[in-house]
């Protein structure tokens, strides 16, 4: 039951990062939400600023 | 997350975001104040030891839960105030849910908490301390953390969310489903079945709750303070995936060695490792991702915190990796070293990720003050305290560990680390000054300048923008109908993984140990008495399991220190189980019959009183006034103490047990096969008939005077250490406990011993009294003993070879009176002596003097078989018997005793 847990595991984490590497849209799909995490930050940011100098 | 103008921003909750601060700060610096105090009883035992509420094991309980519902929970709850509207772009539920979260999570669950443990309510389970009444209110209130933080994400996409989101739906999710299990299950079921599933909640508490709020804060704040994404999302999820995965499967690490079936125990071991190599991933993925920005870990202290959390991070993972190994797990498990490595992870790691946290958030609120010079000195004597905390209690931990896997007397390793514990004591007080000093920093100092704190994290903005059109045409072709929805994958995933770890370490186990215990247990095993029920009750409620595990493992050095290996049919009726996972006062599974009544209750009442070192706490409020005047809850708990063991001796196990192990004596139990280590653990006193035992050798003292004098001066050094308490300084039986122990110690000054008698005794203790064996001790130092307790004969009681009366008189006295107990010859093996405990005086190995002798036939000898003979004998025949019984001493005569 562990070796199969572990072996599972093992294969799911190889796929991933196979998948990472052959298929570049995914790559670029699974990154994307730090970009728009920073943006998101930013107008957050802009909002408070805004208001202070207010 | 679509882009929208900032009026249609979300709101954030700044006024919750404030009372979970500083309800955080204020249940921190409480929590402190009760592990330091509890650290204060290590050296100091009796500091306010008469208050039941201030005892060690209720200020433990409170010390922890404080730490993990009170500081922990309120910090993160703040964090999610403030990231869930940014990361969902939609605000929390509501806001009167949040307020009544808010005074569920301090007045439902933290106060009444405390109180209750305090008053003596609370549950012997680590990391579920509070009583069940709190635990309804903890489900309740991450029922609501479901509706006030989840739900916002209800529409969230797959591609849509950043990983601190996933940790943040992760978190609640997966501890509102191993909370109930982890705190109600072994409640409800018994023993090692029970122990698995708390070994799942003590580390489903750190890793599925700490773990990921933690590492949310650092995903968050690093790319929010520098201005750049992290390294790499793709290694993020992985790292989320993973951790959610393996965590669960943790831990019955907790018990390696242990009578939980060992496919559990390697599966936990294995998923350890696989942990360690994920928080590797993760780690090096969070570092990354202040690569080019290095520079504002010095300046932002909050991300100094963080990243000081992500390092302590990557080495408390690797060291709960290594420990978890078999290896070194035999080594290092119960001692301070697991309290170091807790310690690393809850501060160094957690707290210090919180802090950061909370400081971050609190720069970006509005109408807040921030003094940065004082927050960079709490961020030092915090760093400086937790570095001499963990260096010290890591230290501490081998030591123990080394006097453990010695023969030395458990008492030994209190002592070697009774300094450990006061560096430890001392480096509290930095971590806590670092508290104080971080709350004065948020209400002190300028109001942080919106502009600054904006263009700090624009610093690097151009990278933003530039990836999204591609991310948009990858989002529409990668995210199919079927995975919109994030919390459908978490909570599916939740639900999984859960059901897994529970199937895994759980339930199969469980089920084997079910049928291990139908197959083997003693049919007529008996359930503990309403009595010992009870005392079972106290027993846990004053933290008794904290410091005595009621589980022997199967390592030689458990074996040959406090007998078989626990099996799982013995905790059959424990509900909940009380193994332990920390050793200070040995582990106590076999007490059964190794202790008098006179010495537990002398103990519970003042441990100093019988053992000089002991850092027990004191349990006076289980007395009215004395140790002869027992509660009913102190009978109860001695009832208790008595009970354990019991089914093992009285089954006749620890025959087989012997008989089977002779003939294996795998490596790992080469010591424990041998038949006097395996059979007798060395507390066990051995009825000596005939005032010896074959079994002990004969130390006999030093021959040359100046080596008799060394060894008599070394003689007296463990006998101020050990035996004094009981014996008295001057050896006159009048030690502190001598009050309240039956029969009363020895007074070693009123008699001359034989070797043979004085070494019998220290081998093998004095069946029917408080004498302990002793034989734990080097052999040298029981000669040094020996010599030491003949050298306290007092010269002025020495007799003279004429005795004022006839023999002959003496001795038909003697053959119609006392030879049925002393036997005929004086030799203490009368017809009636193998039943009486303490056995009769063997004359021919003590010679009391003439005084001891005539007390003894006037008042007789509490608490033995021993009676006074006024009634039946006139003085002169009393004289008579005097002159007797002293001339035996020495080998038996020809014809003596006829």
């Amino acid at each position: 039951m562990i070796d199969l847990i572990v072996i599972v595991m093992s294969a799911i984490v190889l796929a991933l990062v196979v998948g990472w590497w052959r298929w570049p849209a995914f790559r670029v799909w699974i990154e994307a939400p730090k970009y728009s995490m920073l943006r998101q930050e930013r107008r957050f940011d802009d909002r408070n600023a805004r208001r202070t100098a207010a | 997350m679509t882009t929208q103008p900032d009026s249609e921003l979300p709101s954030v909750e700044v006024g919750l975001i404030r009372a979970h601060v500083f309800a955080s700060l204020a249940t921190l610096l409480i929590s402190v104040g009760f592990g330091i105090t509890a650290a204060t009883k290590f050296n100091f035992p009796d500091f306010l030891g008469g208050h039941a509420w201030l005892t060690w094991g209720r200020l433990r309980y409170n010390h922890t839960q404080g730490i993990f519902f009170g500081w922990l929970g309120n910090a993160f709850l703040a964090f999610l105030y403030y990231v869930v509207p940014r990361l969902a772009n939609r605000p929390v539920l509501s806001r009167r849910l949040g307020w009544f979260l808010f005074w569920i999570w301090n007045c439902a669950v933290v106060l009444p908490g405390w109180v209750l443990v305090a008053a003596g309510f609370s549950q012997p389970l680590e990391w579920a301390e509070f009583p069940l009444v709190v635990d309804a209110f903890v489900v309740l209130a991450f029922i609501v953390m479901v509706f006030e933080f989840v739900l916002p994400f209800l529409r969230a996409r797959l591609s849509d969310l950043y990983v601190s989101a996933w940790y943040i739906l992760g978190g609640i999710i997966f501890t509102l489903l191993a909370y109930p299990v982890g705190n109600v299950v072994p409640e409800l079921v018994p023993g090692a079945r029970g122990a698995a599933f708390s070994g799942l909640w003590i580390h489903d508490a750190i890793g599925l709750y700490v773990t990921p709020l933690a590492l949310a804060i650092a995903y968050y704040m690093i790319p929010a303070v520098t201005g750049r994404p992290i390294f790499s999302h793709f290694l993020s999820m992985v790292g989320f995936w993973v951790l959610f995965f393996t965590y669960p499967l943790n831990g019955t690490h907790h018990y390696v060695y242990s009578a939980i079936p060992m496919a559990a125990q390697k599966g936990a071991i294995i998923a350890s490792v696989y942990l360690g190599m994920d928080v590797i991933l993760v780690v090096t993925n969070l570092l990354l991702s202040i690569r080019g920005s290095s520079g504002a870990v010095g300046r932002d202290v909050p991300l100094r915190f963080v990243w000081c959390g992500v390092v302590s991070y990557l080495l408390v993972s690797l060291q709960g990796s290594v420990q978890a190994l078999m290896p070194v797990n035999r080594f290092i498990h119960f001692t301070d070293w697991v309290i170091g490595h807790s310690h690393f992870a809850m501060i160094g790691f957690a707290s210090f990720i919180a802090l950061g946290g909370i400081a971050h958030v609190w720069q970006r609120i509005p109408g807040t003050r921030y003094n940065e010079r004082t927050m960079n000195w709490s961020f030092w004597l915090l760093t400086v305290g937790l570095t001499l905390m963990v260096a010290d209690l890591t230290i501490a931990g081998l030591v123990e560990a080394q006097v453990w896997a010695s023969s030395a007397p458990w008492i030994e390793s209190v002592r070697a680390v009774a300094s450990y514990w006061l560096i430890r004591t001392f480096s509290g007080l930095p971590i806590l000054a670092g508290f104080v000093l971080f709350w004065a920093s948020l209400i002190s100092g300028p109001r942080p300048s919106a502009a600054t704190a904006i263009a700090a994290s624009h610093e690097a903005s151009e990278d933003i923008a530039a990836p999204e059109g591609e991310a948009s045409i990858a989002r529409e072709a990668l995210s199919p109908g079927r995975f919109s929805y994030a919390h459908v994958v978490i909570f599916g995933a939740g639900v999984g993984f859960f059901a897994l770890s529970f199937l895994v370490l759980a339930i199969l186990p469980g089920k084997e140990l079910e049928d291990e215990i139908e197959r083997v247990a003693p049919v007529t095993m008996p359930a503990l008495t309403a009595s010992e029920q009870r005392g079972r009750v106290v027993y846990g409620r004053e933290g008794c399991a904290y410091c005595h595990t009621q589980q022997i493992r199967s390592l030689a050095d458990d074996v040959r220190r406090f007998g078989a290996p626990t099996e799982a049919w013995e905790t059959k009726y424990d509900y909940p189980q009380l193994w332990g996972t920390r050793r200070i006062g040995p582990d106590l599974s076999r007490e059964f019959n190794v202790r008098s009544r006179d010495w537990q209750l002398t103990h519970l009442y003042n441990p100093r009183l019988v053992v000089r070192d002991s850092v027990m706490p004191p349990y006076s409020w289980l007395f009215n006034g004395g140790p002869d005047r027992p509660t009913e809850e102190g009978l109860d708990v001695l009832a208790y103490l008595e009970s354990l063991g019991r089914a093992r001796q009285l089954s006749g196990f620890e025959r087989q047990a012997l008989g089977s192990s002779v003939q294996t004596g795998t490596s790992d139990m080469a010591m424990a096969s041998e038949p006097s280590a395996r059979a007798t653990p060395p507390t066990v006193p051995i009825a000596m008939t005939g005032g010896y035992s074959v079994s002990a050798p004969i130390l006999h003292p030093a021959s040359d005077p100046d080596d008799l004098r060394d060894e008599v001066g070394r003689g007296g050094a463990l006998f101020a250490a050990n035996c004094a308490s009981c014996h008295g300084p001057a050896g006159l039986g009048d030690g502190k406990a001598s009050a309240s122990l039956l029969p009363r110690p020895a007074n070693l000054t009123a008699a001359r011993f034989a070797d043979e008698r004085l070494s019998s005794v220290l081998w093998n203790g004095v069946a029917g009294s408080s004498m302990p064996p002793w034989r734990q001790l080097p052999t040298e130092d029981l000669r040094a003993l020996v010599a030491y307790i003949q050298s306290l004969h007092l010269p002025s009681a020495v007799p003279s070879t004429q005795e004022d009366t006839s023999p002959n008189e003496g001795e038909s006295l003697f053959a119609a009176n006392c030879a049925s107990c002393h036997g005929a010859s004086g030799a203490g093996n009368g017809p009636a002596a193998g039943v009486l405990a303490p056995a009769p005086t063997n004359f021919h190995l003590k010679r009391p003097t003439k005084e001891r002798v005539w007390e003894v036939l006037e008042n007789g000898l509490p608490g033995t078989a021993m009676p006074p003979w006024t009634s039946q004998l006139s003085a002169d025949q009393r004289h008579a018997l005097v002159g007797f019984v002293r001339s035996l001493y020495g080998p038996p005569k020809e014809g003596q005793g006829r």
